[in-house]
């Protein structure tokens, strides 16, 4: 049953970034469509925490943190919005999941978490990955700018 | 630009959970991520809409709908994963399952239905990518 939620997650997950490419399709404002994303989730949230019976004070250390990597989440929406205008969105879903590479590197530095053989594998992939698609980037880029536009 | 904008995502997004491992580490209740993360979503929301305020500028029904159906489908996936993690299945099983499955879900959209072609260091960037979203999931 657990396993079946994993795949429900994955369906979810890529249904949101196919949804994401098929506004931008439908020529959908990148900033209007963010603030939409961030609107909905953020009022279940509101009313959830509402419903909450109150378990004492929440320190407000807790809100800053919130609002700031919060800050971070719209920043790289957006930035993701704006890029499959002008790249695959394939590459910018992956970019967006490559990102997880990031928290475990300032767990290492910040909490001295150990550094694995599996986690080196993983950050040396990680960057022939990237090698690879800004390579193919550049690549495509060539072939655009090499190709007549229509009527020439 | 297309380099910056995917600098931009790698550090920002890659953050962006990070303050969810700090609380953590701080001994609060559980339900503290309620309002944490309603917090963590208006700051994002207001750091967008605030300039677009400034500009003059209005989300349209376009962005709306399409940002409602965005909206439910990432709380849908934040559910799937909590409900199997509760379960009893382990994180690094989860994690792989729902973010590799992501990727390939995606990549299956952006060929079949968005007619992307890729050329062939981009496809092996894109493999060689899900390969290390999987190794991250599992460590």
């Amino acid at each position: 049953m657990g396993l079946l939620f994993c795949f429900l997650g994955a369906i979810s997950f890529g249904l949101l970034g196919s949804v994401l490419k098929a506004a931008e399709r439908r020529k959908a404002n990148a900033a209007g469509l963010v603030v939409a994303t961030f609107a909905w989730p953020a009022l279940i949230m509101l009313v959830k925490t509402l419903l909450l019976k109150s378990g004492g004070r929440i320190p407000t250390k807790v809100y800053v943190i919130a609002v700031i990597f919060g800050i971070c989440a719209a920043v790289a929406s957006l930035a993701f919005q704006v890029s499959i205008s002008i790249g695959k969105v394939t590459v910018g879903w992956l970019m967006m999941n490559l990102s997880a590479g990031v928290p475990v590197v300032v767990s290492i530095w910040m909490y001295r978490e150990k550094l694995t053989p599996l986690k080196i594998v993983a950050f040396g992939l990680v960057l022939v990955s990237i090698f690879f698609l800004s390579w193919g980037q550049v690549i495509e880029k060539r072939a655009t700018a090499s190709t007549p536009a229509k009527g020439e | 630009m297309w380099f910056l904008l995917m600098l931009v995502i790698l550090l920002t997004n890659g953050m962006s959970s990070f303050g969810l491992k700090m609380i953590a580490g701080w001994g609060l209740p559980t339900t503290v991520k309620y309002p944490y993360l309603t917090a963590w979503y208006a700051g994002g929301l207001a750091a967008i809409a605030l300039p677009m305020l400034l500009k003059g500028l209005r989300v349209g029904k376009t962005e709306l709908l399409w940002g409602a159906v965005a909206g439910m489908l990432s709380i849908g996936g934040q559910i799937a994963m909590a409900v199997a993690l509760s379960s009893g299945v382990p994180g690094h099983v989860v994690f792989p399952i729902a973010i590799g499955g992501s990727i390939f879900v995606v990549a299956l959209a952006g060929r079949l239905v968005f007619g992307e072609r890729m050329n062939t260091p981009t496809a092996l960037g894109v493999a060689l990518g899900f390969a290390a979203v999987i190794l991250l999931g599992v460590s």
